[in-house]
């Protein structure tokens, strides 16, 4: 989750999301030297007591200023396209889940061995226990095994949701009808938290994600201990 | 109290002159310029004093509507309408030229041959005087002999026949930045007391989870659950001595 005054992003999670940082940083040190040099520009143009009146083209820079950028838009465009197919590759996963929308909660099914579903609700604001985050956490937590490969396949049961994990680098699209995939790897154990991102109806902020990263033993603990429950 | 302390506020920025005496240490500074142009600055004086006066009565009626909670808003609706007021009764040229030195003419006819006082085009396709008397056309006549015959105050006459301003009085700072950026820090006081008004009037209470208490537990949690412990959060925190790094 996010720490007070936290302007960047969330410590990564997982492989993609490590990847997306490092792209992060190199299309930001792009912008921002490019932002320098422009302004640097202004404010010399700005400053100057010269005038000259009588400047009509100039081939040499026109070359330049149209080389330069295609150039540095293809050192832009390499890297991305790369966490692009990364993203796509095929990757076996060990387990399955289908997270569904609603309004207004999510439900997950684990349904590879047994028939394990259960809802997961914001815990309201006056319900909360000392320490806990306001509008974050749920009754029910998505536990995952860490280090596994998982695919998540999303869709919806009402509206449009979607449903995202920051430090995981997951993010989509929840539309009913249709079922959309995709797939994470937990690198270390933790909580993760996400919030619903696609506008749904008057509680739209008030349906959190939790991810719970466990080793392996726990996740069987804990799936065995919900199928009793249910 | 506090919209006489703005209105009176406003009432001083509008009356400063920014365009300053010229300073006597200059060349040809001890002349001052023949106008050969209608210098638009009176008007702008004129229209200000009847603005002014509008103003005054529209602040004496606006004072007379009197209940507390409308007090800081009396002052504001002053200035709105006057400053209105002022762009609704001069025209741009007087506008202009009570902070920019280009004394504007309505209208010119660009067809004859123009002055113009530029730093960049130093000599205009006409003379500043062209309507010589007969002191001026002896002096024209001098100068066609050699030049170390006139004297100093003869070649100032000279330079101020052919020319309007000199170099340095082209050159003379506006001080318009004192107005904008007087009025920057009117509008961000103004908004000042907006927010605060807002946070005082309009904001709900906080949520519980703000309190000192609540806030040091969930510090604690994050900690327990290693929230972001590469670079973040948990990263900064000494696990073995118990305190931030």
């Amino acid at each position: 989750m996010a720490h007070p005054s936290q302007l960047g992003f969330q410590d990564a999670a997982s492989p993609v999301m490590e990847e997306l940082l490092h792209f992060h940083d190199h299309a930001l040190m792009i912008v921002l030297l490019i932002s320098t040099l422009v302004l640097y520009i202004i404010v010399a143009m700005v400053s100057t007591k010269l005038t000259n009146k009588y400047i009509l083209d100039s081939q040499e820079i026109e070359i330049v200023w149209t080389v330069l950028p295609a150039v540095i838009l293809i050192l832009i465009a390499l890297p991305s396209l790369r966490i692009l197919y990364l993203m796509d590759e095929i990757n076996d996963p060990h387990l399955t889940i289908k997270a569904m929308g609603h309004q207004w909660y999510w439900s997950y099914e684990y349904t590879d061995y047994e028939d394990l579903g259960f809802d997961s609700y914001m815990v309201p604001t006056q319900d909360l226990v000392p320490g806990q985050f306001r509008l974050l956490e749920t009754d029910h937590r998505m536990v995952v095994p860490v280090e596994s490969p998982i695919r998540v396949l999303v869709s919806a049961e009402d509206v449009l949701h979607s449903w995202a994990v920051p430090s995981l680098g997951v993010k989509m699209d929840a539309v009913p009808g249709r079922l959309n995939q995709t797939a994470f790897i937990a690198s270390r154990p933790g909580v993760f938290y996400g919030q619903c991102s696609e506008i749904c109806g008057a509680n739209h902020s008030f349906m959190p994600i939790v991810v719970e990263a466990v080793p392996l033993e726990h996740f069987e603990k804990w799936s065995t201990m919900m199928l009793e429950d249910a | 109290m506090l919209s006489q302390i703005v209105y009176l506020h406003w009432l001083s920025f509008s009356k400063l002159s920014h365009t300053p005496s010229l300073p006597i240490a200059l060349p040809f500074s001890h002349q001052e310029p023949k106008l050969r142009h209608s210098n638009s600055a009176p008007k702008q004086a004129i229209a200000e004093e009847r603005v002014h006066f509008l103003i005054h009565i529209v602040f004496l009626k606006v004072q007379s509507l009197s209940t507390n909670m409308l007090h800081l808003t009396k002052g504001r609706v002053g200035c709105l309408l006057s400053k209105r007021a002022v762009v609704g009764l001069t025209n741009s040229g007087a506008r202009m030229s009570s902070h920019s030195h280009h004394e504007v003419s309505d209208q010119v006819d660009m067809s004859q041959p123009m002055y113009w006082d530029r730093l960049d085009t130093p000599l205009p396709d006409r003379a500043w005087n062209d309507v010589l008397d007969s002191k001026d056309k002896s002096l024209k006549e001098k100068e066609k002999g050699p030049w170390t015959a006139l004297s100093k105050e003869e070649k100032i006459a000279l330079y101020r026949l052919k020319f309007n301003h000199t170099y340095p009085e082209m050159k003379r700072p506006s001080h318009e930045w004192k107005t904008v950026i007087g009025g920057m820090f009117i509008f961000f006081g103004i908004t000042g007391l907006v927010v605060f008004w807002q946070g005082h009037y309009v904001y709900p209470p906080q949520p519980h989870t703000f309190g000192e208490e609540w806030q040091a537990k969930q510090i604690q949690r994050m900690l327990d659950m290693r929230v972001n412990p590469i670079e973040g959060f948990s990263a900064k925190w000494d696990y073995k001595n118990k305190q931030w790094k």
